[in-house]
């Protein structure tokens, strides 16, 4: 399941933050964290935010953000406990508070510093869009992707939703010819449509290269090393065993012999 | 110790719940994901493109001046949208991508819409009464003809009591220095509007037909969807502004007050006199007409706050030079008041004499009919075609209709809100179905109730054009009385 944001179609109503907000029981009193160059981020209350855009031609635009759901998420990669899979049947990649042991190397690990953490909790677990996994298996969109009322957030198969997003922008000369997310870091489930040069709108320029692929020509030698390493070194360890024991034998021989 | 903790048992321990953990891991077990702890609507259910009767909500900017919301208690019920765009025709009535504003006329409909208390009006009460507090101030207020026959219900009382004179007393024992009647400046809006339709059909015919420019929301409206009419527009301040404009010069000046000492506050019916108060063309000699607008609710909860209650206050009359109002500028507050109003005084204007008595009990003007039509004929200027119209759709109907064949009419009242200001976005919240008829009759009991019924027979008006004014459309009332309008099209289309 995919989402297609078009930008030119949002005017700023958050009925999309507030839905989430809704539906995952997040704070609303919590004040906000962070707020970098005058935009709104997310935070451990925030899993999606609109934050406001002037262009150059002083035209107002409102951008999403949230979690986008990466083919080839390098969160759940970084994760050594597994707190962070990716779903196979519906492709939201999903947060387990009960797998987590807190070292938030999937922050660091995330290309669009997505993921946050509960820094005011006792027990602190990371927080971000879970893409309503639980909506998605029972066919419903996103609890952001309903409320949305002007048809800038649609949902569907990501295939189709690419063709679709090629076909506007064929159609109409405003847009910019780029789908975000399409090729980003090997692709995401969140794609986006803009008539504003994505720069111009904080996106962040990204390498269509997945971040695993980096890792994974060593990364993925790592079990066998590990395998094999351990077998050296208990094979070490029996040999000197052995040579000790048959010191000790040797030397209980000489023994018997002087006496 | 007997119990104590080996290194080896603590590695044993260590090791063993790793391997567990492990197992339970591959096994399958992951818990619930975080998330989905709460709910939402049920229009939400299902897939995100079912059609559904009401979703989603309206866009309100940061700084817009007239209305706020509260996203925790919004339920995303969808009805601000209902009023924004059935209602108000706004919403949805401009082409995306957007332009550099976020749309809104500020007539607060969504206000009254929105069941779970999210979107108000944008609070002033505590700006009004750190005005009360400093003593170097000399605090003015001025209430609208509409909220002397709703405020009461915000005190229990019936819909359409009248309360003005009980508003007058409790604002007095609130600690305004002094209690003024918009109708007054209702009645002087009439003077010099009646003036300028009578000068535009007879000298300007490319200015007719005269659109009246009282409710900020039309205002708004016009300025945003049909520039093209702007110069239609009666270029009377509205009454609010007309009284702030005469508190800081006239009132002022014969008070021995410098004008940067007075605070205008008003109480109105309204969200969208917020915004009014802001505009840049609303000043002169760089002072602002107003200062602060509240709202019938902000006053009812400011009252409640100083331990007043309207039920129990002594009454008190209005403060006298901008106190006194007829019957005419007490209906301004019902849809086709300002009509009515406007053809008594215009009647009076054309011939010396006052108008027939079926122009004092104008039946095709009154009620809520979303486009009414009349004819008034007048002595010397002939038949006036009249149409008042209400609600903002409605207007966006007529208008396009205005713009496809031309206009048969030679005045057009329009009113943002349903029922006129009695309906306006700051009035009580109630769901009665009848308490906007309930209002309107009250008001029209006041005008018949009144001893005069006319604007140009206010004692105090006559005086104000004797001793500041001079007579209507002077020069003087050009600069303290009547604005310019700015062109918004291009910030949305």
């Amino acid at each position: 399941m995919a989402v297609l944001v078009d930008i030119t179609k949002c005017i700023g109503c958050e009925g999309c933050s507030v839905a989430c907000k809704m539906y995952n029981g997040l704070d609303f009193k919590a004040k906000p964290r962070n707020i970098k160059d005058g935009h709104l981020e997310l935070d451990d209350n925030r899993w999606t935010v609109i934050q406001e855009f002037h262009t150059a031609n002083d035209d107002l635009r409102f951008v999403k953000k949230q979690c986008l759901h990466c083919l080839e998420p390098a969160c759940a990669s970084a994760c050594f406990s597994k707190a962070i899979q990716k779903d196979e049947k519906t492709g939201a990649v999903v947060y387990y508070p009960d797998l987590c042991v807190g070292c938030r190397y999937c922050m660091v690990a995330c290309p669009y510093s997505i993921p946050k953490y509960q820094w005011n909790e006792q027990f602190p677990q990371v927080a971000k869009c879970q893409m309503c996994e639980s909506r998605l298996s029972k066919g419903d969109a996103p609890a952001c992707v309903s409320a949305c009322t002007t048809g800038a957030l649609i949902s569907g198969d990501r295939d189709e939703l690419i063709k679709k997003a090629h076909e506007i922008i064929a159609s109409d000369s405003r847009y910019v010819n780029h789908v975000y997310g399409e090729h980003e870091v090997g692709g995401s489930e969140w794609l986006y449509i803009s008539d504003v040069p994505f720069e111009e709108l904080g996106f962040k320029q990204v390498s269509d290269t997945p971040v695993t692929n980096y890792s994974k020509s060593y990364l993925s030698k790592v079990p066998f090393f590990a395998a094999g390493w351990a077998l050296f070194l208990a094979g070490l360890t029996y040999y000197n065993h052995r040579v000790e024991k048959n010191k000790k034998d040797q030397d209980d021989e000489n023994k018997d012999k002087e006496d | 110790m007997t119990n104590k903790i080996s290194r080896r048992k603590f590695l044993k321990v260590v090791a063993g719940s790793g391997v567990v953990g492990f197992g339970v891991m591959a096994a399958g077990c992951k818990g619930d994901p975080s998330g989905a702890k709460g709910w939402i609507p049920d229009q939400y259910q299902g897939k995100g493109d079912f059609p559904v009767n009401l979703k989603g909500r309206v866009a309100i900017s940061q700084d817009n001046p007239s209305i706020e919301r509260d996203d925790e208690k919004c339920i995303l019920c969808g009805q601000c949208v209902e009023a924004c765009k059935n209602v108000m025709g706004v919403y949805g009535n401009y082409p995306l991508p957007l332009k550099n504003e976020v749309a809104c006329v500020g007539c607060g409909q969504c206000t009254i819409a929105c069941p779970s208390g999210a979107i108000t009006e944008k609070r002033n009460i505590q700006d009004v009464l750190a005005a009360i507090d400093d003593d170097s101030k000399h605090v003015v207020v001025q209430t609208a003809p509409a909220t002397k026959v709703s405020l009461g219900e915000e005190f229990g009382m019936e819909p359409g009591a009248s309360v003005g004179k009980k508003m007058a007393g409790a604002l007095k024992a609130a600690g305004f220095d002094a209690v003024f009647d918009t109708c007054f400046s209702a009645d002087l809006t009439i003077m010099e509007e009646a003036s300028e339709f009578v000068h535009r059909l007879t000298k300007a015919k490319d200015e007719i037909p005269h659109l009246t420019s009282c409710c900020p929301g039309w205002v708004k409206y016009c300025e945003y969807f049909y520039p093209e009419l702007m110069h239609n527009l009666s270029t009377c301040k509205s009454p609010q502004n007309m009284m702030g404009a005469t508190i800081k010069s006239f009132y002022a000046e014969k008070k021995g007050i410098k004008p940067e000492n007075i605070i205008n506050v008003s109480i109105m019916p309204c969200t969208a006199k917020k915004f009014e108060v802001g505009r840049e063309e609303l000043q002169v000699d760089d002072q602002r007409d107003m200062d602060y607008v509240l709202t019938t609710r902000e006053l009812a909860v400011l009252l409640k706050h100083k331990g007043i209650d309207l039920n129990t206050v002594a009454e008190s009359e209005y403060d006298s030079v901008l106190g006194e109002s007829t019957g005419a500028g007490k209906i301004f507050g019902a849809t086709g008041g300002v009509t009515e109003a406007a053809v008594r005084t215009a009647y009076y204007l054309a011939t010396g004499s006052n108008p027939p008595a079926d122009l004092f009990s104008w039946q095709p003007v009154r009620g809520m009919k979303a486009v009414k039509e009349a004819n008034a004929t007048i002595p010397g200027v002939g038949t006036v075609n009249i149409a008042v119209c209400h609600g903002l759709e409605n207007a966006r109907q007529l208008l396009n209709g205005i713009k496809e064949h031309g206009s048969k009419w030679q005045f057009i009242e329009f009113m943002a809100c349903p029922g006129g200001c009695i309906g306006g976005g700051g009035q009580p919240k109630s769901s009665l179905p009848d308490i906007k008829q309930k209002r309107i009759a009250a008001i029209y009991k006041e005008d018949t109730s009144s001893a005069k019924r006319c604007s140009h027979d206010n004692t105090e008006i006559q005086s104000i054009y004797k001793e500041f004014y001079g007579k209507p459309l002077s020069e003087k009332a050009e600069k303290y009385l009547h604005t310019s309008f700015v062109n918004r099209h291009d910030r949305l289309f």
